[in-house]
């Protein structure tokens, strides 16, 4: 018999879909005695590895006087899609030169309303913000995840 | 692009013309407003064999109650469109065989995307009933006397003595917010009548009043699991229009994400289809590649589902110097893990016996539909966009266009599994090559486009995505349109779904592979 | 070997000293009621841990860890969440069919369970047409499935109990060839004797080529008697939702789950039975000293080791394949297992008549 015309015999039918089914099995049960690749969360924070790019919530770097490099311009809260932050100012006069000049009072990140477009980070004429990897931001209530940036 | 305006009265003259001159495909169809010169729509056809294209439009003066002929009994895909322009311009298709709302609830009030709308929430307030589902098709008719009027038939959607039952919204098989009701006899599907809109987001309304870059961010979550090209089309479409040339190593890189984008997008394919049909150990083996992938992802962009790797003139950040490495030990792995697949699932007896012939989508109907991508091919129509009309690196990359004549599920997993093959060889043919330059042409902080009207297109990873951009000098299009993968793919859909089983209608559902939030826009 | 005869008639005579005849038939019942019940749970128990682990090593994952060394208390947790569920009204439902169903179901799975000898003696229900009673008892399990579907007033339940009326009823048939067959080879139908007779070697060493046929269509036929993949178009997820019993929630919905779990391991338990030799251990002829050894083992040891290798290979198999259509469900029976079983049924007979068996 040709072999065209044992697939399409009664017992052909039987023998090609058996064998089918064992193939299908030979691989379950290699992988039943394959190492898993489950990984353990919570436990495993130590070895996890989160890539540098990640973003996951927008922080203010502060150096070691508690400084940051914003100059309140304004351009990440005008550049952001969706109104995430919100910044307000306050005048200083320098007491030398005698001119006003602009500080930061408040940067105001809404955690819970940004989309991480990373449009602020790249707008930013000081690179005073950037995105960090802090991924656990889980919190009860709405309210706190809108977080003041500057301290 | 340049567009010729048809006067209405020969309007559906000009389009039998050009349908019998071969233009069998409709790529787009745009819903337009134009102030004070009234609203219309535009359209792009194309030859399917020379994939030569036309850009045509037709606006109508009336807008109190505008009307423009149908054209969806040439192209069956124009169904849809049409009524989504109705649904967000309130345009009437006379002789439209079903005017119905596509997106928006019944009882919206007013067509959002018109320039005069008003969206105040007094109009339309969050409303807390439920919806009622219309019962009747509604059509517009030309009267005899060659006055448009407006004659609504009442012609039943779905009879109450027959077993009508809803898949969806919510429902473990129609991958997201997608609502098929059905009307069955026994286990056969008598009637399919789509419902979309579950998670319409305006979109597109959205865009015109966002700069260009803020509506980059937009396109991650259409079709999210092609992020990639969205995005690429986008750029790509606003760098044409700005006349900015990238370079090359932005093209490379551009690539390779896009095919690894592809990948990712096949395997999940393949393990939801093994999932909706109940195998849900393939599920995983197929989801444990694709954590590769989207790590490999993850590593380069930031980002695993929504990446914002391409920005107007090349990408956010330069490829990590492991980069290569990565890729290259992924792709050896992948092509060992096929084999798993096919042996677990795709060469097993039960999926063959529920896959094969069943859903045939014919070539005359997928191209008719203008259902692109995997499902296009499986059904033997060459519409790969990369081969069509090349853009970034594909004019230059080796890699085969896969064709099946089938057009049933079956022959639409294959051409997934096997462009994965082809997605690894462009993918090795540039990662070892990709030249030395600037990751990121700069550009000015504020972004203008020249007036005009702009389309680019890419291969996503389940069809042609297009974005079509009609800019009037500022700094916010005018109107934005992204031509959907879905849309083509659930009016198929709704064709090949009649008369087979429940059990089918999920695993054509699945092997059509369409993504709802990229559909519902 | 350990014969529980002796302790049961212990407690037998001791009770009937104490108590008048009729008490002591009525503590009995209740002692034995108590006793299968007992027993059914904490197979139930074990059987569903062991579900959520094999099902995750075929899957490359680990299963349950947390609850528990390695999530052993899973299940228990699992318990405790569906009994402070709340019990949900359906509007328009028949509510005395709907409250019944889950309890037709599992009585069907008790009354069968309690067929099984888990060891020489440890057998509630043992007489002359057991095997009959089995395929009774099991049977009427598909009436708490239809009403299930049918008193939900919900169109993708009655789906899924019209799905399970036609596949459940089909295989029956097979089934009953099967067990048929080994009948046959057996020549009784006293589960004790069925088993009795295998300690001088397997029914399935013994019956060779047609009892091998038979034991695959048992496998093939039990996992579409139990609902498990590829038969599990009555419940099919992501098609009918939950199928017959998308609309129970906490214990109703509790009751099936134990119920699918339970009539795993009867159809597990009768597989092993009829043709791994039930609690007879391993006899090979001519081997004394190590049949006398293999003795040692006890019964009980023997029949559930048997019993959860036939419920692994029934994991192995849910856990592969694809899910059928239910027409192509009908087709493989009445096409392919039917015909196979008949013509097996058929060559067993001449086997025996010709004394071709071991």
């Amino acid at each position: 018999m040709k072999r065209m015309e044992f697939r399409n015999t009664y017992i052909g039918n039987i023998t090609i879909a058996v064998k089918s089914l064992f193939t299908g099995m030979r691989v379950t049960l290699r992988e039943f005695f394959t190492r898993k690749i489950t990984e353990q969360y919570p436990e495993n924070r130590k070895t996890l590895h989160i890539p540098e790019r990640h973003r996951a919530r927008l922080v203010m770097p502060h150096d070691e006087n508690g400084n940051n490099k914003c100059i309140a311009c304004g351009l990440c809260q005008q550049t952001c899609p969706n109104g995430t932050i919100s910044i307000t100012t306050r005048t200083v006069t320098d007491e030398e030169s005698g001119k006003s000049r602009k500080v930061l009072a408040e940067y105001r990140y809404d955690l819970g309303a940004c989309m991480f477009c990373q449009l602020c980070v790249n707008v930013c004429p000081k690179n005073a913000i950037e995105f960090s990897n802090e991924f656990e931001n889980a919190v009860f209530d709405r309210s706190r995840l809108i977080i003041k940036l500057n301290k | 692009m340049e567009i010729t305006f048809i006067d209405i009265k020969e309007f559906r003259q000009t389009m039998l013309q050009h349908r019998e001159n071969g233009m069998d495909f409709m790529r787009e169809m745009i819903g337009m407003d134009w102030n004070k010169e009234g609203l219309g729509a535009i359209y792009i056809l194309e030859n399917s064999s020379t994939h030569e294209c036309v850009e045509l439009a037709v606006r109508t003066a009336n807008r109190e109650k505008p009307q423009i002929p149908t054209v969806s009994d040439i192209w069956h895909i124009a169904e849809l469109y049409e009524r989504e322009v109705y649904d967000f311009y309130g345009i009437e298709f006379t002789g439209h065989p079903d005017m119905r709302r596509l997106y928006l609830r019944n009882d919206w009030v007013g067509h959002p995307l018109r320039k005069d709308y008003d969206p105040s929430e007094a109009i339309n307030p969050i409303r807390l009933e439920s919806e009622t589902d219309e019962e009747a098709h509604r059509v517009y008719e030309i009267e005899e006397d060659k006055h448009l009027a407006e004659m609504v038939e009442k012609l039943k959607i779905l009879h109450y003595d027959q077993y009508v039952i809803n898949i969806g919204p919510q429902h473990p098989a129609t991958h997201g917010v997608l609502r098929f009701r059905l009307s069955l006899e026994g286990e056969e599907v008598r009637k399919v009548d789509i419902r979309c809109g579950y998670i319409h987001r305006g979109i597109e309304k959205l865009c015109e009043s966002k700069t260009y870059p803020q509506t980059l961010a937009f396109t991650d979550r259409l079709d999210y699991l092609s992020a990639h090209q969205n995005r690429h089309a986008l750029c790509m479409c606003i760098e044409n229009a700005m006349g900015l040339e990238v370079t090359e190593r932005v093209q490379y890189i551009r690539t390779i994400m896009d095919e690894l984008q592809r990948i990712d997008s096949h395997l999940l394919m393949f393990s939801c289809l093994a999932m909706d049909m109940g195998a849900i150990t393939s599920f995983i083996y197929g989801f444990r590649e694709r954590e590769k992938v989207l790590d490999i992802m993850e590593e380069v962009t930031g980002g695993r589902l929504i990446q914002n790797y391409n920005i107007i003139g090349g990408v956010q950040a330069d490829i990590t110097p492991g980069f290569a490495s990565k890729v290259k030990a992924y792709c050896a792995d992948q092509k060992k893990r096929l084999k798993e697949y096919y042996d677990i699932f795709v060469n097993n007896v039960i999926f063959r016996n529920r896959s094969i012939g069943v859903g045939v989508l014919s070539l005359k109907d997928a191209i008719s539909f203008g259902a692109t991508g995997g499902t296009g091919r499986a059904s033997g129509w060459a519409c790969d966009v990369r081969k069509r009309h090349p853009y970034a690196m594909y004019g230059k990359v080796d890699f085969k266009e896969i064709l099946h004549t089938g057009g049933d599920s079956y022959c639409r997993l294959l051409v997934r599994l096997e462009e994965i093959v082809e997605s690894i060889g462009i993918i090795e043919q540039l990662i070892d090559n990709i030249p030395e330059g600037e990751y990121k042409t700069k550009t000015k902080p504020i972004i203008k486009l020249p007036e005009g009207r702009f389309f680019a297109a890419v291969e996503g990873s389940r069809g042609e995505f297009g974005v079509f951009i009609e800019s009037h000098g500022d700094k916010t299009p005018y109107r934005m349109k992204f031509r959907p993968m879905g849309l083509p793919l659930i009016a198929a859909a709704q064709k090949i779904m009649k008369g087979c089983k429940i059990a089918d209608l999920i695993t054509i559902g699945a092997s059509l592979d369409y993504v709802i939030p990229d559909i519902d826009r | 070997m350990l014969d529980f005869t002796t302790i049961t008639t212990a407690i037998d005579r001791f009770l009937h000293s104490a108590l008048p005849d009729w008490a002591a038939t009525l503590t009995e019942c209740a002692l034995v009621a108590v006793c299968v019940i007992a027993a059914y749970l904490v197979f139930a128990i074990v059987m569903i841990f062991m579900e959520r682990k094999v099902c995750a090593a075929f899957q490359c994952r680990l299963g349950p860890t947390r609850v528990g060394f390695w999530g052993v208390l899973q299940v228990f947790a699992d318990v405790f969440k569906m009994l402070i569920k709340e019990i949900i009204e359906i509007k328009d439902s028949d509510r005395i069919l709907y409250n019944l169903a889950p309890f037709l179901v599992i009585m069907s799975s008790l009354i069968t369970f309690s067929c099984l000898p888990f060891a020489e003696g440890l057998q509630v229900l043992d007489f002359n047409i057991g095997v009959f009673f089995i395929m009774a008892a099991s049977s009427f399990g598909i009436l708490g499935i239809l009403l299930a579907g049918w008193s939900s007033s919900n169109k993708f339940s009655m789906i899924g109990a019209m799905r399970s009326g036609g596949q459940m009823i089909s295989y029956e048939l097979s089934m009953g060839l099967c067990i048929l067959t080994l009948v046959v080879l057996s020549g009784t139908m006293q589960i004790s004797e069925i088993v009795e007779t295998q300690t001088r070697g397997w029914f399935i060493i013994r019956g060779h080529i047609p009892a091998i046929i038979a034991f695959i269509i048992y496998i093939i036929a039990g996992n579409a008697e139990t609902n498990r993949a590829p038969f599990d178009l009555p419940e099919a997820e992501s098609e009918l939702t939950a199928g017959f019993h998308t609309e129970y929630s906490g214990m109703g919905f509790g009751l099936f789950y134990v119920a699918e779990f339970m009539n795993m391991f009867i159809i597990s338990g009768i597989a092993s039975t009829l043709f791994l030799g039930g609690w007879a251990p391993l006899y090979i002829p001519g081997l004394e000293g190590f049949n006398e050894a293999m003795c040692w083992i006890p019964g009980i040891v023997w029949f559930l080791g048997k019993t959860f290798f036939v419920i692994w290979l029934m994991m192995w198999i849910r856990w592969t394949f694809p899910r059928m259509r239910i027409d192509q469900v009908l087709v493989l029976e009445w096409k392919y297992l039917v015909p196979i079983g008949l013509l097996n049924l058929l060559i067993m007979t001449i086997c025996v008549v010709m004394g071709w068996t071991f």
